[in-house]
């Protein structure tokens, strides 16, 4: 069978994209951009416009004036149309939709009385999986594109594994032990639930089977592993997958919105959407919402998530002795085989990714949250390109400022760390910054004196640019995931959903996202 | 859904999850390392 479709809309898509970068780069772009206020994402609307673009061009050459011939070249090339299709919608909801739904709520606002925007927390990823699910749903894919939008799960899987990179020791060390115990006591409950509640309500084991990995587990993935292990038929896992599409849409919505609405912080929320929702795409996609500027609440989500897809193995071997036993079929479970054929490569990829980090090769190895500390002098005092000198050592005015101040410290070290700053002009070491950062956060000080404080520590402390590269990217690999994940989510597959596997992952989903939001307030309590 | 692609599924263009891990595998590796080198 031939894959690739005769068609010229994968080179228009590409020369569109090679188009734009270029316009940006040369400056004609400059009025929408500053319009917009994205003058920030111009690094990677050059960058990706290229690269996409220039992929996207020889491979609509390709497609256009080249005949194929049946394999796995030809079944490859034609997914290109489909990737280039979704990073097109993707650029517009993030580089124009975003931002001017920023403007409008802010403009709104005097009028409404509150900022739609944010309330209804319309940032680039709930709207790029609105926009997907309208794509799908109201006009169709395009044929030569339905492949590519196939991809979309390979997005999200290798922004988790570059997200490996962006750990720290400290980081996970933190995380472990919570994300083990929350997750062990949700997830072995959960499928307890499951398979208590089918019992008793008189449906199939392998139905129970399946429905409880993947209200258990991580979803999609976990039910398509397990059904083998209990003979599920396609309509118990169409069944399945329908209730937790449901659902997990569902609490992608609604859970950045309860998180907002109850102040939870990046940790807070990151453990909720990790142990409560039940699909692993919808976790990245909640956790994004929540947090659409940056990655904190993504990386607690996704070691939660991790956690969890690491119990499949466990949940399946599970499933398989309790298959055997309800159906008495007389068969052994091969213990070690279920457990190698199931476990998820990708998670030892996420692994390499934390090791290949740890080593420092992406950022100086004292990194934390790829921040790292340099006070020298070739960090400190930069020339811009117009010659123009910027020394960030503390001021002489900002040093009498802090003095003048001085007699509201009571503490002797804090004391202390403020006299050596004075002294020097700069925060000397990472100890002298982690006391210079009690006084910020014991709030003593007037607002003006804490700012100093606050800019010095911002002065000592940079993002590797390595590491800032690492952000962009996974940003996009889950951008391009979640709005491709939106065009898989049809109203026809949704509409599966029904009849007991409905009721019961109705009461496993709820129990399971109220029990994880009561838990996540009363003991996560920290920021990592 | 096994009707309309004949190969992978309605979810992955691939043929399994384990084959779709390492292709994910091998995409991020070769951004880690364009990153380390250019960057």
């Amino acid at each position: 069978m031939i894959y690739t479709k005769k068609t010229p809309w994968t080179l228009v898509l590409g020369i569109i994209m090679v188009a734009y970068a270029y316009m940006v780069q040369a400056g004609i772009m400059e009025p929408v951009i500053k319009y917009l206020h994205t003058s920030k994402l111009v690094g990677e609307m050059v960058m990706l416009g290229y690269v996409c673009g220039g992929v996207a061009v020889l491979a609509g050459l390709l497609q256009a004036f080249t005949t194929p011939k049946q394999g796995n070249f030809d079944y490859y090339l034609s997914a290109v149309g489909g990737l280039a299709f979704i990073l097109v919608v993707a650029f517009i909801v993030k580089w124009v939709l975003d931002p001017q739904m920023g403007a409008w709520g802010k403009a709104a606002a005097g009028a409404l009385g509150f900022n739609f925007a944010k309330v209804m927390n319309l940032n680039y990823v709930v709207m790029g999986i609105v926009a997907g699910i309208i794509t799908v749903n109201v006009f169709k894919i395009p044929e030569w594109a339905e492949n590519g939008v196939r991809m979309s799960r390979l997005g999200l899987k290798t922004g988790v594994i570059l997200l490996g990179v962006l750990y720290s020791w400290e980081e996970l060390r933190n995380l472990a032990g919570l994300s083990v115990v929350l997750i062990g006591f949700f997830v072995l409950g959960s499928v307890g639930l499951t398979l208590w509640m089918g019992a008793r309500r008189n449906i199939p084991n392998s139905m129970s089977g399946v429905l409880s990995a993947g209200l258990g587990v991580c979803g999609v993935s976990a039910a398509v592993a397990a059904a083998p292990v209990v003979q599920a038929k396609s309509t118990e896992i169409a069944y399945t997958i329908g209730t937790i599409l449901l659902w997990g849409v569902m609490c992608m919505f609604l859970f950045p919105i309860i998180g907002k609405q109850l102040g939870m912080n990046y940790t807070q929320f990151g453990a909720w959407a990790g142990t409560g929702i039940l699909n692993s795409a919808q976790v990245a996609g909640a956790a994004l919402a929540f947090q659409p500027t940056g990655i904190e609440t993504l990386k607690v989500a996704e070691i939660f998530n991790i956690t969890r897809i690491l119990f499949l193995p466990i949940i399946v071997l599970w499933l398989a002795v309790w298959y055997v036993k309800r159906e008495q079929t007389g068969d052994r479970v091969n213990l070690g085989q279920v457990i190698f054929a199931k476990f998820p490569l990708f998670v030892l990829g996420f692994i390499l990714m934390f090791v290949l980090g740890s080593t420092g090769i992406f950022a100086p190895a004292q990194h934390y949250k790829g921040k790292y500390f340099d006070n020298s002098e070739k960090a400190m005092v930069k020339t811009d390109k117009d010659g123009k000198v910027h020394d960030k050592r503390l001021k002489d005015a900002d040093a009498e400022k802090l003095k003048s101040e001085m007699d509201k410290i009571q503490r002797e070290d804090q004391k202390a760390a403020l006299a050596r700053l004075i002294a020097e002009k700069k925060v000397m070491a990472p100890d002298h910054d982690t006391v210079l950062r009690g006084i910020v956060n014991s709030k003593i000080l007037s607002k003006e004196a804490t700012d100093i404080l606050k800019k010095q520590h911002e002065a000592v402390y940079h993002t590797a640019k390595k590491i800032k590269m690492f952000r962009t990217l996974i940003v996009w690999f889950f951008a391009f995931g979640l709005t491709g994940l939106g065009m898989q989510i049809t109203m026809a597959s949704i509409k599966q959903a029904g009849g007991q596997p409905l009721v019961i992952g109705s009461v496993v989903g709820a129990v399971k996202a109220v029990g994880s939001l009561i838990v996540v307030m009363l003991f996560v309590t920290e920021i990592v | 859904m096994k009707e309309k692609f004949d190969r992978g599924t309605a979810l992955s263009i691939f043929k399994s999850d384990r084959y779709e891990d390492f292709v994910a595998l091998i995409l991020a590796s070769v951004a880690a390392l364009l990153v380390y080198i250019y960057i």
